[in-house]
């Protein structure tokens, strides 16, 4: 195991079984929360290394959870991945900027690249602390 | 009316005529005196005395005639100067003793001349009354095209040279509030508010050449709500000025608003379903594609994993089965490709092969599913296929918000004359927000998503069904945490023959 914590946040059970099974297996640990606001409670019991967030979800959905996030300055700092099946009315470089996401992934995406990306980002280190709050 | 008596006069005549009787009492009174002589004198003085007398009279009465003449043809003239129906000076005849008397040239000269007047004056007047007629026209016409502009449901705005409003037709002035502005002020730009819509007016206005320009425009009322209009703008030439330099810019311009708030909406729903079905349909093909690219990378190390993960690919194709299936089903009735058969149906015999259809997936999730149906005999004239297909989403949309244990149930009744079938759930029940969007397409409770599977198209089916084809009703009651109840409302067919 490398100890490093990756929190998964998706509605879709099959999805979200997926990418722990392929992160897992890389030798991460997992944890998968259903919602954003299931996120946001897994983070102030743990911060984890790096966050993956589906955007649509119920109760808070993902660019909520990233303002949420960005907002505070104990988890400022955390790397985020958003996956989204949204189409037009997303723009991916508005989300890069503004919310400080390293990288925004449509689906249907491939866990193997996701995990490239993860592994990547836990080499990198943490996000740049200078991004404003979004909330 | 001139006597035939009247002879001609001739001032040489008459003073002849004078100049002898005159000369004849001269001679009469200058012989010597004589008694024999006095008699002969008296009766050449009286004679004499008597012819001048006779002559005098004549020349008298010839005058008077012929002045009476003279001034019967004038007033003759001047009637028919005046009276245009009878011809004019033209009509009346020089009497050919006028003509040969003294009077003559100038009786003619003064009968052309009016009869000249005459005839400019009749062409005067033609050209007035014609005049006045393209007067009439035209002004009806103005009046015409006003009334037109006015009750045009379109707003429409002209301004001149000076860009200043000369025309606002009824629906403008309700549009831009121009009632409420000040009578005097005329500048466009002081007068509406809208920049844009003074911009598309005022260099639409300022163009050399004919120019026609099409713009969308926002505006909103006091509420702040949003109305678009589509605005056709196109200035206004001066007509057949050659000698106009193209650069001196047009008369005017005149606007036509089309309001397209609905088929902006429109294209903006369009636009939020195309997203919603891609978004929809991307779901499970992401999942799909994860577990594909999971056995090809051989991540599944055992044979309960790897079919596990061909479970989940199937599952996953099926639902975009349905997905496919359910929004062609949708956009064909909803197309009005599909062709309803009505018919004469007992409406329980179809509710029983509903039941009969859901059964299975009930006993999975040991849900007990009651049927309750009248015993009478209920008559509705539906599609039969599309009246199944409404009742097995219905009874399926149950069965999936339903936890395991709980029950379902189907029921049919004849209330106030209409038909009734309804299907109440002990299910997770729904919130009032909820109640009211859960027949939008891709609508999904989001906290019960996890619960079953769906597309979100199949209680839109179920309403485009009941009330857009067959004018029926549907709604939902329901309480959180404790069950909905779904009543589906339709006419009475009554019975068969």
């Amino acid at each position: 195991m490398s100890g490093k914590r990756v929190l998964l946040c998706d509605d879709e059970i099959h999805i979200l079984k997926a990418a722990e099974f392929k992160i897992r297996r890389a030798g991460h640990n997992v944890e998968c929360v259903g919602d954003g606001e299931l996120a946001w409670e897994a983070i102030q019991r743990q911060l984890p290394d790096v966050i993956v967030t589906d955007c649509q979800m119920p109760r808070l959905d993902g660019i909520g959870l990233c303002r949420r996030v960005r907002s505070h300055e104990h988890t400022r700092h955390l790397p985020m991945l958003m996956l989204t099946a949204k189409g037009y009315e997303l723009s991916h470089e508005d989300i890069v900027e503004q919310l400080g996401v390293l990288r925004v992934v449509a689906k249907p995406f491939s866990p193997r690249e996701l995990l490239r990306m993860v592994d990547e980002i836990l080499e990198t280190g943490r996000v740049n602390p200078a991004h404003a709050s979004a909330e | 009316m001139y006597s035939r008596f009247a002879p001609s006069t001739n001032r040489f005549t008459a003073a002849s005529a004078v100049f002898c009787s005159a000369s004849a009492l001269a001679w009469a009174s200058t012989w010597s005196f004589s008694p024999a002589s006095w008699l002969e004198r008296l009766a050449w003085l009286g004679g004499s005395t008597l012819v001048a007398a006779a002559v005098v009279a004549w020349l008298v009465r010839s005058w008077s005639s012929e002045r009476r003449l003279v001034s019967h043809y004038l007033s003759d003239l001047a009637t028919a100067t005046e009276d245009g129906s009878s011809g004019g000076p033209a009509a009346v005849d020089l009497p050919a003793l006028l003509r040969r008397s003294a009077w003559g040239p100038s009786l003619e000269a003064i009968s052309a001349a009016l009869s000249k007047c005459y005839d400019r004056t009749e062409a005067a007047e033609m050209a007035r009354t014609a005049l006045e007629i393209r007067a009439r026209r035209a002004t009806e016409e103005q009046e015409r095209t006003n009334q037109i502009l006015a009750h045009l449901s379109d707003p429409v705005l002209v301004v001149d040279s000076y860009d200043e409003l000369v025309l606002a037709n009824n629906s403008a002035s309700q549009l831009l509030h121009l009632d409420e502005k000040s009578t005097e002020q005329r500048a466009i730009n002081r007068l509406i508010e809208c920049e844009k819509l003074v911009e598309v007016l005022t260099e639409t206005r300022r163009r050399p050449n004919a120019t026609t320009r099409t713009e969308e425009i926002e505006l909103r009322d006091e509420e702040g709500s949003s109305r678009w209009f589509s605005v056709t703008a196109s200035n206004m030439a001066q007509a057949n000025d050659a000698t106009e330099s193209p650069a001196a810019g047009s008369i005017g311009a005149v606007a036509v608003m089309r309001d397209v708030t609905s088929q902006k909406a429109s294209q903006k729903r369009h636009a939020e379903f195309v997203s919603a079905v891609s978004h929809e349909m991307k779901t499970p093909l992401a999942g799909i594609k994860a577990y594909v690219e999971l056995l090809a990378d051989g991540d599944a190390e055992d044979e309960e994993t790897r079919e596990e993960f061909l479970n989940v690919i199937n599952s996953q194709a099926d639902r975009l089965q349905r997905l496919i299936d359910n929004m062609l089903n949708l956009a064909r009735i909803e197309a009005g490709v599909v062709k309803v058969d009505r018919q004469h149906r007992a409406l329980n015999e179809i509710l029983e092969e509903a039941a009969s259809v859901v059964q299975p997936s009930a006993e999975k999730k040991n849900i007990t599913l009651v049927s309750d149906l009248s015993p009478m005999y209920l008559g509705v004239l539906v599609d039969r296929d599309m009246l199944l297909q409404a009742a097995i989403n219905l009874l399926s949309n149950a069965i999936k918000y339903t936890r395991e244990g709980g029950k379902v149930t189907l029921r049919s009744r004849m209330n106030d004359g209409e038909v009734q079938l309804e299907v109440e759930d002990t299910g997770v029940g729904l919130a009032p927000e909820d109640c009211k969007r859960v027949f939008e397409k891709f609508y999904r409770v989001k906290k019960d998503s996890d619960m079953a599977p769906g597309t979100g198209l199949g209680l839109p089916l179920v309403k485009h069904i009941i009330e857009d084809v067959h004018n029926g009703q549907i709604n939902v009651t329901s309480r959180l945490g404790e069950g909905s109840t779904f009543t589906v409302t339709l006419p009475s067919a009554g019975r068969l023959g």
